[in-house]
Order: structure tokens, then C-alpha cells, then sequence
């Protein structure tokens, strides 16, 4: 047996304990930390194998702003589950049984863990991992490239296109913007446009595979990831936000007044979360890590200073209004990417355009800004719903 | 094997030892706070030993400062988590357990 599968085997078991906990435990904090407990083991899960950035999220987001947001939404109901009636439901139990039964037949059909033979190493991901400066640099520690593997010929930067081309290419823009404007149409131009790159190579600009993969071939789908937080965070304003009357609330960090140790780490710690916070948004093409881990990890330096100084100390650094626009910018940013790559003669979201000597540089740039999009709005989002579940007990205290 | 091993070896062994005696006190000690006092002392040990030992095998200078960095934050961080938690307890008026206690059961 090896050590990889001892070690998932061991990892799995404590999850599974601790799925079997959140179900039986009846106290909802406990409940709450277990969550916490459960996304810290899946994150030790992806780390063993290698999937750096899925782990990164599942430790930021699933270990530690969810938990927070969860123990601020008991705060508002109850301490503990109602007691449910012990009484097996047949039908119930009989649909579980199959849907998990089709789920591990399914499984059967997957390849072997650690399969060299899977399709994965062979379908289009080690053209993606040879983007990467690892195999150009033959770097200590990357993998190297797969066995008979001809990497694509590098892109040839074209500093002075010939005028020939220039008119072509003014011709072809013209031609992919009313593509685009008939929808399917633009499709037949996959080949013949502008690209004289191949068509997954970005030059060695950005060697983290799972952020090319991200932002730009499945661009869409992160735009309306971040679509759906801005969303979450406007919902929960309609639902939550009362207007506010009363500016000056007095109970400003009434309770932890006293708390000196906690108020001077809380100082020694926020700028160093918020530094590697923005380093974690920059740097999301060069190594783990981009918009969705960073505006997290920039959220909660934020809500630990709110948690520690009242919450009216943090609109006084950034106010309710300054928040719901900055949302709004961020999902802007990302769209309007994608729209200046349109008005640029490329496809929506077709960042190689951006950069008309370089395409691979202007991939690499259309991905920071897009990751910079993301990170702004999931940070704003997250403190946005941190302040409105934090605002409705005050409330109901005053009135 | 090379001594750094050997050194490696034996912290980490260390570290798993303070790791399972704070174990230990957290299941078996009386009350909240003397819980507490054990996870919270024997953790912090623990991770340094662990994260100390781990720097003797680290392959190069980035490797190590990252190793020290995580060690320094945690050991600062830890005892403040600490802190805040025995600090609500005691604010919640939660009582520490004493010996009129246990005579009492």
C-alpha cells in the first residue's frame, strides 16, 4: 500500500466520522466548528493530491469565512436542534439507498486513483501544463513533461504586422463584432481570427494551469460565479438591511473594551491578512490561489477588526454605501473585461486581444484584472453579509 | 540516514507526544478551563516541536521561512484563541471548577 493512500484512506475516515457527527450532534455551535472541522480534512485531501488551489479554497472559504457566517446566522436562531422523531421512513430510506448505490456503481467507471493510463494525462492537460515555466525551466519539484509529449511551437511575437495583415485583421474584427451581435454566426471564425498563437498557449505568462483554466476557458462560467455572490450579498441586503435611523448606536465594542490582549494581536495581525490577502488575489496566476481565496482571506481581516472594534469603527473606514458599490464594481470589472475584448475585434471574454504584440501578455493581464473583479466583489459580498447578519439583534434590542 | 533525519525524527516524536498528552487532559481533566489550560499549552508546544523538527529537512531557504513564519503566527496567534475563549467563558460566569466540587458528586 502506498503512503498517498494511506494517508487518503486515514483522512477519508475522519471525515467520515465527522460527517456522522454534524448529523448526530444536537448543539448547533458544535455543529458549526465540525463544518470548519470537515472543510480543514477535505483541504488535507487536496493538498495530498497536489490540488493546491481547490484545497486553498476549501481551507479559506469552507474552514473559515462560512463558519463565521454560520455562527453569526445562530446567533439569530436557536442554540440547539430540535429533537427530531426517531422513526425510520421507509420510502425515504429505500431512495437514499439506491441514489447511493447508482453513486458508487458510477464510480466503478472512474479511472484507478493515481491511474497514469486516465484520461486526464492525456486529453488536453498536458498541453495545458507545458504553459507552464515548469517545464521550460525543468524547475525542481514540477512535474515533468509526459513521455513522446511535443510541447506547441512558442508564440512568435508579432512587434511589425506586415500592412496586408493589418487591413485583414481590421476586416476580421469587423466581421467577429457582427458575429457576435448574431450570436452562433461568430462561431466559425474558432480558426481563422486573429489568433496567430496557438490557441492554448499564453507564452509562459501565467504557469498556474487551474487559473488559465478558470478565467479564461471556462471565463463564463467564473463570471457568474462571481454573479452569484454579488447576488447572494444584494439578497441578503433586501431582506436584511433596515434603513438606519439611529447613526450613533453606543454599543460600539461595549463588551470587549477591556480586552486588551485581543485588541493589540487584532493590530499586529490585520495588516499582515490584508497584505497576503492581495497577494494571494495578484499573484493567482503565478501560483495557488486568485480572486475567490484572496477576497476571502481580505474579508475576514475586515470582520475581525468589526468583530473586535464594533462594527461602527468599520464604517468609518468603509461605509455600507462605499461596499455595495465596490460589489458591484468588482462584477463590472469582470464583464467589462469581457466587453473591451469585444470592442478590441475579439470574442467576449477573448483576453488575447489585449495586448495586440503580445497575445500571451494580454492573457495574462486580461486574467489579473478579471481575478482582481472577482476578489473585489467577493470580499465586499462577504462583509456585506457579515455586517447585515451582525446588524439585526442590535435592531430588535432597540426596538 | 543522515543526522538531520535522525533530528527530524525525534521532534516530530516529540511533538505527537505533547499533541497526545493535551489529548489526554482535554478528555480527562474536571472542568472547561483546566481543559482548556491543557489543549491550549501542549498545542503550541506541539507545533513548534513539529514545525521546528520539519526545518531540519526542509530543502531550501524558502521552504524553511515559510516553515518559520507558519510556526511564528501560530505561536502568537494560538494562545491569543486561547485567551478569548477562556476570557468569554469567564465573562459568561462560568465558574472554575474547585476541590468543594468534586466532594460534592
Amino acid at each position: 500500500m502506498n503512503e498517498v493512500l494511506l494517508v487518503d484512506s486515514v483522512l477519508l475516515f475522519l471525515v467520515t466520522v465527522c460527517a456522522v457527527a454534524i448529523i448526530e450532534v444536537r448543539s448547533l455551535y458544535a455543529v458549526a466548528m465540525l463544518t470548519s472541522v470537515y472543510s480543514l480534512l477535505m483541504a488535507l485531501v487536496w493538498t495530498n493530491m497536489h490540488s493546491m488551489d481547490v484545497a486553498f479554497t476549501e481551507a479559506a472559504v469552507g474552514g473559515g469565512i462560512s463558519t463565521i457566517l454560520l455562527i453569526g446566522t445562530l446567533v439569530h436562531t436557536r442554540r440547539d436542534e430540535k429533537p427530531a422523531k426517531k422513526r425510520v421512513h421507509v420510502p425515504a430510506l429505500l431512495v437514499t439507498l439506491l441514489t447511493g448505490g447508482a453513486l458508487i456503481y458510477g464510480t466503478f467507471d472512474m479511472p484507478r486513483f493515481g491511474d497514469p493510463e486516465a484520461t486526464i494525462h492525456h486529453y488536453r492537460v498536458p498541453e495545458m501544463m507545458s504553459q507552464t515555466v515548469a517545464f521550460v525551466s525543468e524547475r525542481e519539484g514540477k512535474q515533468a513533461p509526459p513521455e513522446g509529449y511535443e510541447p506547441p511551437p512558442r508564440m512568435v511575437p508579432t512587434a511589425a504586422p506586415p500592412h496586408g495583415h493589418d487591413a485583414a485583421h481590421g476586416d476580421e474584427a469587423e466581421h467577429a463584432a457582427e458575429g457576435a451581435d448574431h450570436g452562433a454566426e461568430g462561431e466559425h471564425h474558432e480558426d481563422g481570427g486573429h489568433h496567430k498563437h496557438p490557441a492554448d498557449d499564453f507564452n509562459g505568462h501565467v504557469p498556474n494551469s487551474v487559473t488559465s483554466l478558470l478565467a479564461a476557458y471556462r471565463g463564463f462560467d467564473t463570471m457568474f460565479e462571481t454573479t452569484v455572490i454579488f447576488t447572494a450579498g444584494m439578497a441578503l441586503i433586501l431582506l436584511l438591511r433596515r434603513p438606519r435611523e439611529e447613526e450613533s448606536t453606543p454599543q460600539e465594542g461595549a463588551t470587549l473594551r477591556g480586552q486588551v490582549i485581543l485588541r493589540v494581536m487584532t493590530k499586529i495581525f490585520i495588516p499582515f491578512i490584508l497584505v497576503f490577502g492581495f497577494y494571494v488575489i495578484t499573484h493567482g496566476e503565478i501560483g495557488p490561489g486568485g480572486g475567490f481565496q484572496g477576497g476571502v482571506i481580505l474579508a475576514t481581516a475586515f470582520i475581525l477588526y468589526a468583530l473586535i472594534y464594533g462594527r461602527n469603527a468599520l464604517y468609518r473606514i468603509i461605509s455600507p454605501k462605499t461596499l455595495d458599490v465596490l460589489a458591484a464594481v468588482g462584477v463590472l470589472l469582470y464583464a467589462g473585461v469581457g466587453v473591451a475584448c469585444l470592442a478590441l475585434g475579439g470574442k467576449f471574454l477573448d483576453y488575447a486581444v489585449l495586448d495586440k504584440v503580445s497575445p500571451g501578455d494580454g492573457e495574462a493581464l486580461g486574467m489579473t484584472l478579471v481575478e482582481y473583479g472577482v476578489g473585489i466583489t467577493v470580499c465586499t459580498v462577504m462583509i456585506i453579509i457579515f455586517n447585515q447578519l451582525a446588524e439585526e439583534p442590535a435592531k430588535a434590542k432597540a426596538s | 540516514m543522515e543526522w538531520t533525519h535522525t533530528v527530524t525524527a525525534v521532534f516530530l516524536a516529540l511533538g505527537c507526544l505533547f499533541s497526545l498528552a493535551g489529548s489526554v487532559g482535554l478528555l480527562r481533566f474536571p472542568d472547561f478551563y483546566s481543559r482548556l489550560h491543557a489543549a491550549g499549552k501542549t498545542d503550541s508546544l506541539a507545533q513548534m516541536l513539529i514545525l521546528g523538527g520539519l526545518l531540519f529537512v526542509s530543502p531550501d531557504w524558502g521552504v524553511s521561512a515559510r516553515l518559520a513564519i507558519i510556526a511564528l503566527i501560530l505561536f502568537f496567534t494560538a494562545p491569543t484563541a486561547t485567551h478569548a475563549i477562556t476570557k468569554a467563558a469567564r465573562l459568561d460566569g462560568l465558574e472554575p471548577w474547585t476541590k468543594e466540587d468534586s466532594r460534592r458528586e
